[in-house]
């Protein structure tokens, strides 16, 4: 008698740990899958996208600088190479700046530098990814996605973000030397896979980076980050981005993405 | 300590003199003087009809006369408030960063948070640096350095994203057309060996071909580079200097590569850390030191802990006082110990005189009270003027120096409150018998007092000699405070040789430097620093500084946009200039911003581009290095006259400046007041500005000459040098006044002016030069101190105890022999 309740006791307590980890795998997506949807969510969405940014990088004792700029982004293929082109209307100085990227999956980037004043494209050499955006608190990853295949990614857990049930991706770089970050959690929405809230760590395991998406809307039916923010806990400082006259799938020339317009914008899609 | 060494010195001398006074027949005159309405004979007859009769007059005696009859309670209440202050000790909060000698509210330290906030820049920043001999750049060493960087991010502290290194510092280069931004070595070189060395001469290339890394992140020769490490605001420096430390030590392995850590934060935590270390050695040891003196003086224990627990009373009370008050303890008020200790050895005059009396009376009680009654009054003469003389700092501005000057007053209140109760309660536990005996023994050393006798008779027979000696040492003196060199360098508290010296020097010898201030350009109008015009002013700004003495590099925003013109345009010399239009300009800013670090642009320029900041490395920490600088700042200023920036400086080389200047001239205002304050209490103790003059004699010639002595030797006058020159407050008032005192009561005895004066000299003055050997003694264990500062503690306390004692019994006996007619 005692023996077979220790027996059941012992199978009661086995079923109680491993059950809900073997539900919980099998009605959830799997981590790597989590974060390519994210990604897809986040950075394809649309064959095409033209957006007008605004911009202000704010310092620690709430000076403001302004970024603006229309944002033409072309798929050649989803999850895979993608055509950006950047029109500066603000600051003032830097008015007809141009800036172009061909971003490849697994390889740098190409990017060329339209300089105004001095009628002259530069092309910017294999910059490193997590530079600053236009000086503001995003890199260019935070912008355009980094390799899925440069992150290591674990699912902690699922929880309810505000209104959003969301899951939590636990990303660490396989190359710590290639992240500024030592690990990223991101709150991702099971429905629209975009990112919620986003937490960076240094290497100290100290979090110093906040994104939060402060607002989506739906744009021709695809969930879209309309105003996002990235505060650097750590310096004070914080950029807030909000995106306006969002299109998507307006058919975008491949032309439009050589040398000759970053010198002399496209009038069809730059006002 | 060093206050302590004063009062405690002249409170000695007091009590000596007073004790030699009363064994004499003079007491008898002294008790007259004192107490007139009582008849001179009837004191040392009936003593204690005389004492009843003190007792209903003097309050103090009232102390003492309870304190003897209840010695047990008076110890006990003693021991529970002592316990009271000391329970405050456990609060004690340390503070070693000389930024709070100053209020938050001043000027300096305002002006300072506005330029770091302006430019996101860090308060502190430790720089390690590594050289190699053979040359830096090669793969072992730079893979090394690429490993420390990313150990140094992990440490708690730091502000890791601000770290400059050859691994996240970006370098511009321009190659085949396109332009690169990004870290310098944000990868080290792989490749196999046949490779790898022209992937090397490729990176050496790119790098010496920067001059904004040029002496920052690399030195000429190319065999040092440095890791800047800002440190977040309350980190310790040392602490995270011993951290880094240790991460080199591992990663170091067989490497030839040779680190060094410089940077202010080290030195002044380092120094903060090993002060109080110093001070907990050094104390104990000068403590027992002068306890085997003691002994040796007096052959009676019971006296020498009741001296040492004076001293570790007061000190308790003082700085339970201190710390229940509210206050930090540092710098400044850690030495109040010091001088404490100093201060309470007041007591041996009490102890000096007791030893004598006991032998005459032969019973404790009637000893002690006749003894309290003999040295009372100069007892309480002497420490009342030190305390005044202590507690007249506060006049100054500086509060450390304020908080300084008050409880070192107080603590001298409480050596004088223990001389009337805790002494003669001590006293009266006494066992007489054995201390008689023990006496006995000790009364033979006669033969010091016919040294002394002849030097009395010396400096009598020789009296013009003596003053012409000592008019010309004045003389001299006068003359070599005009050689004084007021200079504070944190650096040189620490002794040569020592890791801190070597490693300024090192990296003070092939990079940039080590000591760091910001020159900021301030107008009020958006977008400034875009102008060209402007950016030209600016730059000739930074050629005006970059004359300076000292200075090793220069860094604004005006090298960042020639540099970016230069490499925009190919490397085309003709374009290491600053650009003709404002797009330009604003355009390269912009470009800028896409670096992996655009806060490194931010830390020249602030947001909406109004100000900027040069940056400027000096190689020394002297004062005259950051004069130099400021002195060009304004050359430039009266170059030109329509600016459309004001010019500001800032930084911790400035920071250090005015500090340390404030606290020196904040120190020195008050020790004006003090002695002005000082020679009109004299004045008043001895009813007479003459005699007050004469007692301020040897306190005046014994600064002069400290002061003269010190510009001469071309010793820098610093802060703790300042403050050691207040000790000669309480030491040299107590040798006078005592001397003083006795002279005047035996000249009264006996009416003989010259045989007073030389007797003065043999008797009373045993008790000073007794008291002057105990603290040159008890503190002279301080030369071996790892830190200058102490070192010169223990020094000065000597050259104090011994030029007080020598000015008091060499110079005042001419003196009063000479000015007889006016004073007798």
């Amino acid at each position: 008698m005692e023996q077979k309740n220790r027996a059941y006791l012992f199978i009661s307590l086995l079923l109680s740990l491993t059950f809900p980890s073997f539900v919980f795998a099998l009605s959830s997506p799997l981590p790597d899958e989590i974060a390519r949807r994210s990604q897809i969510a986040l950075f394809y969405p649309g064959k095409d996208m033209k957006a007008r940014i605004y911009m202000r990088l704010l310092s620690k004792d709430g000076k403001e600088r302004i970024r603006e700029m229309t944002m033409l982004r072309k798929n050649l293929q989803e999850g895979g190479e993608q055509r950006y082109y950047i029109y500066f209307y603000q600051p003032a100085d830097v008015r007809d700046t141009t800036f172009m990227v061909y971003k490849y999956p697994k390889k740098d980037d190409d990017r060329w530098l339209f300089i105004p004043a001095l009628n002259l494209v530069k092309r910017i050499a294999a910059a490193d990814k997590n530079s600053s955006f236009v000086g503001s608190d995003f890199s260019y990853e935070d912008v355009s996605g980094r390799d899925i295949e440069d992150d290591s990614f674990e699912l902690i857990k699922e929880e309810l973000l505000g209104e959003a049930d969301t899951y939590v991706l636990k990303a660490v770089p396989k190359d710590l030397r290639s992240a500024n970050y030592g690990f990223k959690t991101s709150w991702i929405d099971k429905k629209s896979f975009l990112p919620i809230k986003e937490e960076y760590y240094d290497k100290r395991g100290a979090l110093y980076k906040l994104f939060t998406a402060e607002e989506i809307k739906e744009i021709k039916n695809i969930p879209t980050i309309i105003k996002r923010t990235m505060k650097n806990l750590q310096t004070g400082q914080g950029t807030e981005a909000v995106f306006r006259e969002i299109e998507y799938n307006v058919g975008l020339e491949d032309e439009i993405f050589t040398e000759r317009f970053l010198k002399k914008p496209p009038e069809k899609w730059i006002k | 300590m060093k206050a302590g060494v004063r009062s405690q010195k002249s409170g000695a001398r007091r009590k000596v003199w007073i004790l030699n006074l009363l064994n004499s027949e003079r007491m008898r005159a002294l008790r007259g003087r004192l107490h007139p309405a009582l008849p001179v004979e009837g004191a040392t007859q009936a003593p204690i009809n005389w004492y009843r009769h003190m007792d209903r007059r003097d309050q103090s005696n009232i102390l003492v006369q309870w304190s003897i009859n209840h010695p047990w309670t008076t110890i006990i209440l003693i021991l529970f408030i002592t316990i009271l202050f000391g329970t405050q000790l456990r609060n004690a909060k340390t503070d070693t960063d000389p930024k709070n000698m100053l209020p938050p509210a001043s000027k300096v330290r305002v002006d300072n948070d506005q330029v770091e906030t302006w430019f996101s820049l860090h308060k502190d920043t430790i720089v390690l640096g590594i050289t190699n001999r053979g040359g830096i750049i090669n793969r072992e060493s730079l893979d090394r350095i690429a490993t420390i960087t990313d150990e140094i991010l992990k440490l708690k502290g730091v502000a890791a994203q601000d770290i400059i290194s050859l691994t996240t510092s970006d370098n511009l280069v321009t190659d085949d057309g396109s332009i690169t931004m990004r870290p310098i070595l944000s990868d080290v070189p792989k490749t196999r060996r046949k490779d790898s060395i022209d992937e090397l001469e490729i990176l050496k290339r790119s790098i010496m071909s920067n001059p904004l890394l040029v002496d920052r992140l690399i030195s000429k020769d190319m065999t040092t580079t440095a890791i800047y490490v800002p440190l977040e605001d309350g980190a310790n420096g040392r602490e995270i200097a011993g951290e880094i430390m240790g991460i080199v030590n591992r990663i170091k392995g067989g490497g030839m590569e040779r680190y060094y850590l410089a940077g202010d934060p080290i030195a002044r935590d380092t120094f903060g850390h090993d002060m109080f270390l110093q001070m907990a050695l050094f104390s104990p040891i000068a403590g027992i030191i002068m306890m085997i003196a003691l002994y040796l003086m007096f052959r009676n224990l019971t006296m020498i802990v009741a001296n040492m627990t004076v001293a570790i009373i007061s000190i308790i009370w003082a700085m339970g006082f201190l710390i229940w008050s509210g206050f930090t303890v540092h710098i400044m008020s850690s030495m109040i110990p010091v001088f404490l200790m100093a201060i309470s050895t007041d007591n041996i005059h009490i102890f000096n005189e007791f030893s004598y009396r006991i032998r005459e009376v032969g019973e404790k009680g009637p000893a002690i009270r006749e003894t309290m009654r003999a040295v009372g009054r100069a007892v309480i003469l002497s420490d009342l003027t030190t305390a005044a003389g202590f507690a007249s700092l506060a006049i100054g501005p500086i509060v450390p120096v304020k908080v300084f000057g008050l409880f070192v007053a107080f603590g001298t209140l409480v050596v004088l409150l223990m001389s009337f109760t805790l002494i003669p309660a001590i006293l009266s536990l006494i066992d007489e018998k054995r201390f008689i005996s023990a006496q006995k023994i000790n009364g033979k050393e006669k033969d010091k007092d016919s040294l002394l006798h002849r030097m009395g008779d010396i400096s009598l027979a020789k009296r013009g000699i003596i003053l012409i000696v000592g008019l010309g040492l004045l003389l001299v003196s006068i003359a070599g405070i005009f050689q004084i060199r007021v200079n504070n360098n944190m650096i040189s508290w620490f002794k040569p040789g020592s890791d801190i010296r070597v490693a300024d020097s090192v990296m003070n010898d092939r990079l940039g430097g080590t000591s760091v201030a910001y020159i900021v350009a301030i107008s009020n109008k958006s977008d400034m620093m875009k102008q060209p015009e402007t950016l030209r002013k600016l730059q000739a700004l930074e050629d005006e500084i970059k004359s300076a003495p000292y200075v090793g590099k220069t860094l604004s925003i005006v090298d960042l946009i020639r540099h970016m013109n230069l490499v925009i345009h190919d490397n085309d010399p003709k374009f290491n200039s600053i650009p003709g239009s404002p797009e330009i300009i604003g355009q390269y800013l912009f470009l800028m911003g896409m670096s992996s670090r655009p806060r490194e642009l931010d830390t020249l320029v602030d947001y909406p581009f109004e100000k900027a900041n040069i940056v400027v490395m000096l190689k020394s920490w002297d004062a005259s290095a950051i004069d130099g600088v400021i002195d060009k700042v304004k050359v430039f200023e009266n170059r030109n006259s329509n600016l459309s920036f004001k010019v500001m400086p800032a930084g911790i080389a400035y920071f250090n400046k005015v500090w340390n200047d404030e606290v020196l001239y904040g120190m020195i205002s008050g020790f004006i007041a003090s002695l002005l304050l000082v020679l009109a209490l004299l004045a008043l103790d001895f009813y007479s500005i003459r005699w007050g003059l004469i007692a301020f004699i040897p306190l005046i010639f014994t600064i002069i000459v400290i002061y003269g002595s010190v510009g001469w030797i071309g010793k820098d006058f610093d802060m703790p040098i300042s403050v050691l020159s207040t000790l000669s407050l309480g030491l040299a008032i107590d040798f006078s006044i005592h001397l003083i005192r006795r002279f005047q009561q035996r000249f009264k005895e006996t009416g003989d002016l010259e045989g007073s004066l030389v007797w003065v000299v043999g008797r009373p003055g045993k008790g000073i030069v007794k008291n002057a050997i105990l603290f040159a003694l008890g503190f002279s264990v301080m030369i071996f101190s790892s830190l200058t500062p102490y070192i010169t503690v223990g020094v000065f306390m000597g050259a104090i105890m011994l030029l007080s004692a020598l000015a008091t019994l060499l110079f005042l006996p001419p003196i009063i022999y000479l000015w007889r007619r006016s004073l007798l």
